[in-house]
């Protein structure tokens, strides 16, 4: 019980956190933020590494290993292509280079 | 904050020994080292958050949001690496082959795409993110059923549930958002029911798999699956190409929830706190394109005013048609005989519609009429009409007869409506057009008590502007009741064998539609192009404060570059230049902004909407490029429209407005737009991109 507590105020404290970091963001960079959220949302990734941690059976391994794929396939594009479109909003003077 | 944890306490240990690797357990403290051990993991576990909540912060600011990206990224992989150094792996192969399969194909799409493609590219993410979730929530399940609280499992099917859901849902979105389904929403007879019957299925294997014996529940499992797969693309399909925005803002939504549940399962506070972070993320933005389309949530999942917008866009042929009427009206005078005039107002009737619905009966079986029937709708398609068959129940002498008859002559069956769902759009219909019905038309059905019809359900053909009868004679029908419809003022009998009567009709038609085309030609010479040119580049070169406001049409002509390109000329001219970005412009929230900054615009000079409109009253010149509804002053003088009350760019205020979208049509909201009217508008029409092309040109031409 003392868990499950535990659990569903972490979940509401980081929706909450969540909530006011992210209303303050510049609609200017809401592609991005729903990139980048996209590619944090595939923190599944930790949650099939410690499936891999212990002795699994060849069912679990192979739909494990799907999940690993997909997840690393979001995790790493939407990193990537989020960095991609950042690059490309600059400023002319004294801004960021690149 | 996490101390991942596989199972709880009592589990774990088990496991722990099995998997030679140390376990943590919060509940079970003995020695001093453990008291530190758990010290030190809560500290790890927090700087993780810490470092994610650190790189999300960063976002606030354009120029830190590259850092803040690669901020997050570094604190996902320090949450990767703190598993890895607490549990270790068993399947190292397997875990690096699937991370270099992953990487190496998302790495390669990210770099791949084009900056117009984002949306798509998005959304198969997403779908790639539930396809995880679901998958890693079903290896859990498997595998702990039997270990597992009631909590973790009822997340465990959650997370199944909305993972799967938001797998087939993006792939729809996807498709879409990348043309290769259609844009228009696809909706089934009694498709909200549908939804909510399949919501039901799944709600019931949840409670179903709580309960069944283990042997069975992985088939019930695979079963959640499979209805969620099914919901995410039935919920999906009837959203409209250009509703993606809010679809896909609610798409990262659940990707969040289902990670966050997927948490639950295995009690790793890490999942939780990035899914919920992800999911108040998509929640905000959601809202955000809710807010800025005028449009509920719930009208958007719901689309049933698609009856009142689609005719609207037909609003351009409308005005050519009404030209057209004119003409046909000056051709007609010399005709004579009142049956020729019957034809003529009928076939003007249908030039001038936009909403056409046919109704037939058996009558058009009878006069073998369907095949000129649907050689007349193909006509009113064609001159850019909605059409659509009303097929009552008892048409024809079996059931779905008329089905089949029209289906024979090739008519597209989703132009076949059920009673029940095109009668209420009788209302907005302008041309009701009845072949060969009579009491499944007959308004004494519902207007009159005692006759032998009373309370039959009808097609309500009464209701429209207009209707046109090709029946045999003006008799009674089967029943015996008189159809009051025949001696409404709004109605045009043409009587006599429905096959002629079509066929005349449909010579009608022909007979003064090149006119009509040639007349619109004629608007738009080109002469009259240059003559707009040649104003818009004077208003131009005088301007001193220009403001461009760039839409989805831009991006679709690919026209970013050219307009940019255009904005630095205008700059080394001396003008202050800048772009005023609606929240909703293009496809994601935040499209616009990504396009021109592609285009290497500064993005000091992106400004968002409320920031500008009370500038727009000192702006010279405002230059519109592919955007309509945005700029819609009806959003703000007119009530009752689908806009009324829309926030809008302010682009009226200006002392010169330029224009340059691909034609004068209204918008995806289907509302005329009032600016095009506006004195002090300049309508430069046609692609974008050489229209930018054309205004530099001159431009430099002039200097």
């Amino acid at each position: 019980m003392t868990n499950l507590l535990l659990m569903a105020g972490v979940f509401l404290f980081s929706f909450v956190v969540g909530y006011f970091l992210i209303s303050r963001i510049p609609t200017l960079l809401h592609t991005p933020l729903m990139s980048m959220t996209n590619a944090i949302s595939a923190v599944t990734i930790l949650g099939v590494l410690i499936l891999f941690s212990v002795a699994s059976t060849r069912t679990e391994q192979i739909i494990g290993s799907v999940a690993f794929a997909m997840a690393a396939f979001n995790l790493v594009g939407g990193f990537a292509i989020t960095d991609r479109m950042l690059r490309l909003f600059k400023k002319k003077e004294g801004g960021v280079e690149e | 904050m996490s101390e991942t944890r596989l199972f709880p306490a009592e589990e774990n240990a088990s496991f722990g020994k099995k998997s030679g690797f140390p376990s943590l357990q919060l509940f079970v403290l003995h020695t001093e080292s453990d008291t530190k051990k758990v010290t030190m993991n809560l500290f790890l576990d927090f700087s993780v958050t810490g470092i994610l909540i650190l790189g999300i912060w960063m976002f606030r600011w354009p120029h830190r949001a590259k850092f803040g990206n690669l901020t997050a990224a570094f604190a996902l992989t320090c949450g990767a690496a703190l598993i890895l150094y607490r549990n270790g792996t068993m399947h190292p192969y397997i875990v690096l082959l699937s991370l270099a399969v992953g990487s190496f194909a998302g790495y390669w799409v990210a770099k791949k795409i084009t900056m117009i493609q984002i949306p798509a590219m998005v959304a198969f993410q997403h779908g790639a993110g539930g396809v995880a979730a679901f998958f890693l929530s079903l290896a859990e399940l498997m595998r702990g059923a039997q270990h597992l609280g009631t909590m973790n499992e009822i997340s465990g099917l959650f997370g199944l549930a909305i993972g799967s859901l938001t797998f087939s849902g993006s792939m729809i979105a996807g498709g879409k958002l990348s043309n290769k389904l259609g844009q228009t929403p696809r909706i089934f007879p009694r498709h909200t029911l549908l939804v909510m019957i399949n919501l039901a299925c799944i709600v019931v294997l949840i409670i179903a798999a709580l309960y069944a014996p283990m042997g069975i529940r992985i088939f019930l499992y695979i079963l959640i699956i499979f209805m969620s797969v099914l919901f995410g693309i039935i919920f999906s399909v009837r959203i409209g190409g250009a509703d993606m925005p809010v679809l896909i803002s609610f798409l990262n939504a659940t990707a969040g929830l289902a990670a966050a549940f997927c948490g639950m399962i295995i009690e790793n506070k890490l999942l939780i706190s990035c899914g919920a972070t992800v999911a108040a993320s998509g929640s905000i933005l959601t809202h955000v394109m809710c807010r800025a389309m005028n449009r509920s949530l719930f009208r958007v999942f719901v689309p049933v005013e698609e009856s009142v917008r689609k005719p609207a866009v037909n609003n351009e042929q409308d005005r050519l048609a009404g030209s057209a009427e004119k003409e046909a009206r000056h051709q007609s005078v010399g005709k004579n005989g009142e049956k020729d005039d019957d034809f003529q107002k009928a076939a003007e009737i249908a030039r001038k519609a936009n909403k056409v619905i046919i109704v037939p009966g058996y009558g058009m079986a009878v006069a073998q009429a369907q095949f000129k029937v649907i050689d007349l709708s193909n006509k009113l398609l064609s001159m850019g009409k909605d059409v659509k068959f009303a097929i009552h129940p008892v048409a024809g002498r079996m059931p779905g007869h008329m089905n089949v008859l029209l289906a024979e002559a090739g008519v597209d069956y989703d132009m076949l409506e059920e009673m029940d769902t095109v009668n209420p759009e009788f209302r907005d219909t302008d041309f009701s057009l009845v072949i060969g019905a009579c009491d499944v038309v007959n308004p004494a059905a519902i207007e009159t008590d005692g006759s032998p019809i009373s309370g039959m359900p009808i097609l309500l053909a009464h209701e429209s502007k207009h209707v046109v009868c090709c029946n045999m004679d003006d008799k009674p029908g089967y029943s015996g009741v008189r159809n009051p419809l025949y001696e409404n003022s709004n109605t045009v009998l043409l009587l006599g064998d429905a096959k002629e009567s079509i066929g005349q009709l449909l010579e009608n038609l022909s007979e003064t539609s090149p006119a009509a085309e040639e007349s619109s030609v004629r608007d738009n010479p080109q002469d009259s192009k240059k003559e707009l040119l040649d104003s818009a580049v004077t208003a131009l070169s005088s301007a001193k404060k220009i403001i461009i406001i760039p839409g989805y049409g831009m991006a679709l002509a690919q026209a970013q570059f050219k307009v940019v390109e255009l904005a630095s000329l205008l700059e080394s001219m001396g003008a202050e230049v800048r772009f005023a970005i609606h929240p909703v412009a293009g496809r994601m929230p935040g499209h616009m902004n990504v396009l021109l900054a592609e285009a290497e615009v500064d993005y000091d000079k992106l400004c968002e909407m409320d920031e500008i409109n009370s500038e727009f009253s000192q702006t010279d010149t405002v230059l519109v490029f592919g955007a309509c509804d945005v700029v819609n002053p009806a959003a703000m003088d007119t009530k009752g429209t689908p806009i009324s009350g829309m926030p809008i760019l302010m682009a009226h205020d200006a002392k010169n407005i330029i224009v340059c979208n691909f034609d004068a049509k209204p918008g995806y909201s289907g509302v005329e737009n009032t600016l095009y009217e506006n004195p002090k508008t300049i309508m430069v029409l046609g692609d974008a991109a050489s229209t930018a092309y054309d205004l530099t040109d001159a431009l430099k031409a002039r200097n």
